[in-house]
């Protein structure tokens, strides 16, 4: 696999999504949390937009910008604006789930790495706004 | 130009050619900003019969906002002590980093944009969106009641007005059967949309009027009643941020406009030895001017009327010209 742009757009927007994950569980505030949230799916819109499949990505933006706000506004209005960090758990707990983790990060790994999957040529990523309505409303 | 490079191999010139081209549009909207506000401030100085800046830059003021940015640049930055600093950051850049992306897929000229992709009018809605998403974070980071207010009023408005802003344009994209800019330029060469769909874009100047937060719709920073709202607690350059993203949104709103109901850069019969950019440039101004006009005319309305307007008289119509226009469509197939 070499270098190309597609692969450094891949990693950039598959970093955000990840890191946002990650701050979304770690990070104690809601609004913090909803934030992260906002980074998660955008990284993903951008991981559907690299597919060729614009039409999903701008939807994702477009539900999502609008739905995290609501989401933000309740964060707000029903949760209380006051610190108490829980304390953080250390000890062999931490080493057990590390080791969970990085075991189920090698079988993902070796799972994936040598699949392969039959690739047809197919014209679903021209136009694909006009095949989804299509799709939708003549065919279904 | 930019089609053959679009479809040229990717290479570092590549990269470099279009981040060149990015940072030239950039100075150009500011350019655009710097002058916007100075041509709205003399405006707004010519209907309230007064003068206007006109000290700064000879008798025109002509250097007023280049002064006044500088001000901007040079005052302290402050952060209020009980704010949520990293968000209190963050906030800013939220709310400008999409303004400044809405602008990629505008077509300015035939000649001259950024990305042509296939729905290029979603783009616009759905990327403006995120700033909202600053503009509540920056209230609420602020720690400050007022901002918070302004937040909350933010959210309420866009969610309220996004909906008939893109119900109104179901016709225009029901005529043209397309999703893209371009397209729907070139759908006008004969008639402007504003022709055949008056009723869409009255709904859609208002509620664009409503998603810039200009002035019958200002309740996010409604100085009469909360200060300046969402960026109350912001200074200096910071505050330079939510101000900048409120002009290019202005900018990208009447490029917009000019886009869709206008016919973009096309002319007028037996004008068309007149450039292109040119006749953009006119619709583009004309836009403005309107946008101008409306502040310095209405008065602010109140925070229920504003729903109640929204929900109850701007989605009904949309959605009836919606129907009226696939029905015409569809029964006489008249366009």
């Amino acid at each position: 696999m070499s270098l190309s742009g597609e692969l450094i757009a891949f990693i950039g927007l598959a970093l955000v999504a990840i890191v946002g994950g990650v701050l979304l569980i770690t990070l104690t505030k809601v609004v913090h949390m909803v934030i992260a949230l906002v980074f998660t799916f955008l990284g993903i819109a951008g991981i559907y937009m690299l597919l060729s499949a614009e039409f999903v990505a701008i939807v994702q933006i477009l539900i999502y910008s609008g739905a995290i706000t609501i989401v933000m506004l309740f964060g707000i209005m029903l949760t209380k604006h006051q610190e108490n960090d829980a304390p953080a758990k250390g000890g062999w707990g931490n080493f057990s789930l590390l080791a969970a983790i990085a075991g189920f990060a090698v079988a993902v790994y070796l799972g994936i790495y040598n699949l392969d999957i039959p690739v047809q040529p197919t014209a679903l990523h021209e136009e694909n706004t006009k095949q989804i309505g299509i799709e939708l409303f003549q065919n279904m | 130009m930019i089609k053959d490079l679009l479809h040229s191999a990717p290479s570092l010139l590549n990269f470099g050619i279009f981040f060149g081209l990015a940072v030239l549009l950039l100075f150009v909207v500011l350019g655009f900003v710097t002058y916007g506000i100075l041509s709205e401030r003399k405006i707004m100085g010519f209907m309230q019969m007064r003068i206007g800046p006109n000290q700064i830059g000879g008798k025109w003021g002509l250097l007023q906002t280049v002064a006044d940015v500088l001000k901007l640049l040079i005052k302290e930055d402050t952060i209020p002590k009980k704010a949520d600093k990293p968000l209190y950051i963050l906030a800013p850049v939220i709310a400008f980093a999409p303004a400044f992306m809405v602008l990629a897929t505008l077509p300015f000229t035939d000649a001259f944009q950024f990305a042509d992709i296939g729905v290029g009018l979603l783009y616009y809605m759905a990327i403006s969106g995120i700033s909202t998403i600053g503009i509540v974070t920056a209230g609420w980071a602020s720690n400050n009641k007022y901002s918070l207010i302004g937040g909350m009023r933010a959210a309420a408005q866009m969610i309220s007005y996004e909906i008939p802003l893109v119900m109104s344009l179901v016709g225009i994209v029901l005529i043209t059967g397309s999703l893209n800019l371009n397209d729907i330029v070139a759908a006008q060469e004969k008639v402007w949309f504003i022709f055949l769909q008056p009723v869409a874009f009255i709904v859609f100047f208002i509620a664009s009027v409503a998603e810039l937060n200009r002035v019958p719709f200002d309740l996010p920073e409604a100085e009469s009643e909360l200060v300046a709202g969402y960026h109350v607690e912001y200074s200096g350059f910071r505050w330079a941020f939510f101000m900048l993203s409120e002009y290019v949104y202005m900018f990208a709103m009447a490029t917009l406009t000019t886009v869709l109901f206008l016919g973009g850069w096309n002319s007028i019969p037996y004008l068309d030895f007149i450039p292109a950019a040119i006749w953009f440039g006119l619709k583009f101004s004309a836009v403005f001017y309107i946008l101008v006009w409306i502040r310095v005319t209405f008065p602010r309305i109140r925070a229920d009327q504003l729903m109640e307007f929204g929900w109850k008289v701007l989605l009904p119509v949309a959605l009836a010209n919606i129907f009226l226009t696939a029905l015409i469509k569809e029964l006489i197939n008249l366009f």
